[in-house]
């Protein structure tokens, strides 16, 4: 009987005390990991950080370039358009001349014929 | 065109005066008289110029291509085309060319020919003047016009009722002196509108300058002969050089002349055995200005170069130039046109200075316009009869203004 109940003590005494001593190592050992990977976590959100801010501002910039892009196009647009509303302004300008002076051609050979008219009997 | 200009565009020495009517005729000799240049003056108009220098207005207007006849602009330089290749024909009593617009009176001076030359004014294309041998039958002072039925027609249509005659006066067309032709209705006559010299506005008559026809007259007797010819291409020689002076042809008789010129050159360029330049009697004939150009040397050596043209001073006055009187308060006036553009307006007063006879005509600068103004008139009567000879002659509606009024 009694070796049955030392067997039995001993199966339930011994895995108490083997549990107990692999949670203290293993506990420390956790604590440890963690830290590590803690630290590697802190570095990785940094690195995240750093890497987003990185995306951010390369954004920041490529936006800013488009944006430059888009209003140095825009004004290049715009003074084309000018030019083109210069040219055709000009055009005019030279047509209307052209009319006037046609115009007043067109006056002093009337004048003309009727001066010469006016020299008959 | 380039090569004809060239030879004329530097002026020689410059001269007080230069002849304009009278010219030996050096035996075996076409060509007399010569170019010559005058700076123009403000308010010069091309009509004024051309009568103080005997020449038409058909010929100024030939030699300077562009130059606005009215309103040329002061310190321009002018050619005065006062070079002329003689008429082919005989020379003796009077030739007319009228292709060239001139009449020549040929005289015997002692062992010598002079020719004296006039610019005139030639019938139009629907009545022109008659070509041929003719004569002066009579000469009259102060002749009466008697009004031909189809002129009288042609101002009744334009609701100007002519009288059957004219008495001698400013209101006579034939001016102070005529000679009668053979030819019957045909008369050499003054004018008393001196700008139509050098146009082609007469019935078939030929009219003068008032102070040319005078010299005309007293120069030429009965009986002397008158020949009448159209002749554009002239050709000629002097010192050994051929010369071509076009004309605006007339009329479709042109595209003959152009031909007889050019067997007259092949038949010349074959006596002498050497090249014509064609190139340049095209051009010439092209430009057609009026004045003699040299093309070919008949002698070799001969100097091909024409010659200078002496440059004139500017008269003090030219002769005839039409005067307008200082404006007066009281008196009455037309407003002729009122108008944007300053040249226009200066243009209009001219036109309206050179009628005959002349109605007075000034411009007035307006803040943004101009105003042709004729005038001063003596009184109502005399602005309504110049309103209806601006409104009969030149279309012009103008508006009486009466005299301004004393308070």
């Amino acid at each position: 009987m009694k070796k049955v109940l030392f067997l039995i003590t001993m199966m339930l005494v011994l895995p108490a005390l083997m549990i107990g001593c692999a949670t203290t190592g293993d506990l420390q050992k956790v604590q440890a990991d963690q830290k590590m990977i803690d630290a590697k976590a802190d570095q990785a959100l940094k690195d995240a950080q750093a890497a987003k801010a990185a995306a951010d501002a390369a954004k920041v910039q490529a936006d800013e370039t488009s944006a430059r892009a888009e209003s140095a196009i825009r004004a290049a647009e715009e003074r084309e358009k000018a030019a083109v509303e210069r040219e055709k302004a000009a055009e005019e300008r030279a047509r209307a001349a052209e009319e006037q002076e046609r115009m007043a051609e067109e006056k002093a050979k009337k004048a003309e014929a009727a001066f010469e008219k006016s020299m008959k009997k | 065109m380039k090569s004809v200009q060239k030879a004329l565009s530097f002026p020689g020495h410059r001269e007080k005066k230069i002849e304009r009517n009278r010219f030996p005729v050096a035996r075996g000799e076409d060509v007399i008289g010569r170019l010559a240049i005058i700076r123009l003056e403000k308010g010069d108009t091309l009509p004024d110029i051309a009568r103080h220098f005997s020449l038409g207005i058909n010929a100024i207007s030939a030699a300077n291509p562009g130059v606005d006849v009215w309103v040329p602009e002061a310190g321009e330089r002018i050619l005065l085309p006062l070079s002329f290749i003689l008429p082919d024909t005989p020379r003796k009593g009077i030739v007319v060319n009228l292709a060239a617009m001139r009449l020549f009176q040929y005289k015997e001076d002692g062992k010598s020919l002079v020719v004296t030359t006039y610019p005139i004014g030639v019938g139009t294309s629907e009545r022109p003047t008659p070509t041929g041998n003719m004569h002066v039958v009579r000469k009259a002072v102060r002749p009466t016009w008697h009004v031909p039925a189809s002129i009288a027609k042609d101002h009744r249509e334009k609701g100007d009722i002519l009288p059957a005659a004219v008495p001698p006066g400013p209101e006579n067309p034939l001016g102070e002196y005529a000679l009668y032709l053979s030819k019957s209705g045909y008369l050499i006559h003054g004018t008393n509108k001196p700008a139509s010299i050098g146009l082609t506005a007469t019935n078939g008559c030929l009219r003068l300058y008032p102070e040319n026809v005078k010299m005309l007259f007293d120069d030429t007797p009965v009986k002397t002969p008158v020949l009448i010819v159209d002749q554009p291409y002239l050709i000629g020689q002097r010192n050994g050089v051929l010369y071509l002076e076009a004309h605006k042809p007339l009329d479709e008789s042109g595209a003959l002349a152009l031909k007889e010129l050019y067997a007259k050159l092949r038949a010349m360029e074959k006596n002498a055995g050497r090249r014509l330049d064609w190139e340049r009697v095209e051009e010439v004939q092209a430009a057609a200005r009026g004045i003699p150009v040299p093309i070919f040397e008949l002698r070799q050596g001969s100097e091909m170069e024409a010659a200078k043209p002496v440059e004139v001073e500017h008269p003090e006055r030219l002769y005839g130039k039409p005067e307008v009187p200082a404006l007066k308060l009281h008196a009455w006036y037309v407003l002729a046109a009122d108008v944007p553009d300053k040249i226009e307006a200066q243009r209009i007063a001219a036109i309206i200075n050179h009628q005959g006879p002349q109605i007075p005509a000034r411009v007035f600068d307006k803040s943004d316009n101009y105003r042709v103004i004729a005038g001063p008139f003596n009184d109502g009567g005399e602005a309504r009869e110049a309103a209806k000879r601006l409104k009969i002659d030149l279309e012009i509606d103008g508006i009486v203004i009466e005299p301004v009024k004393n308070e």
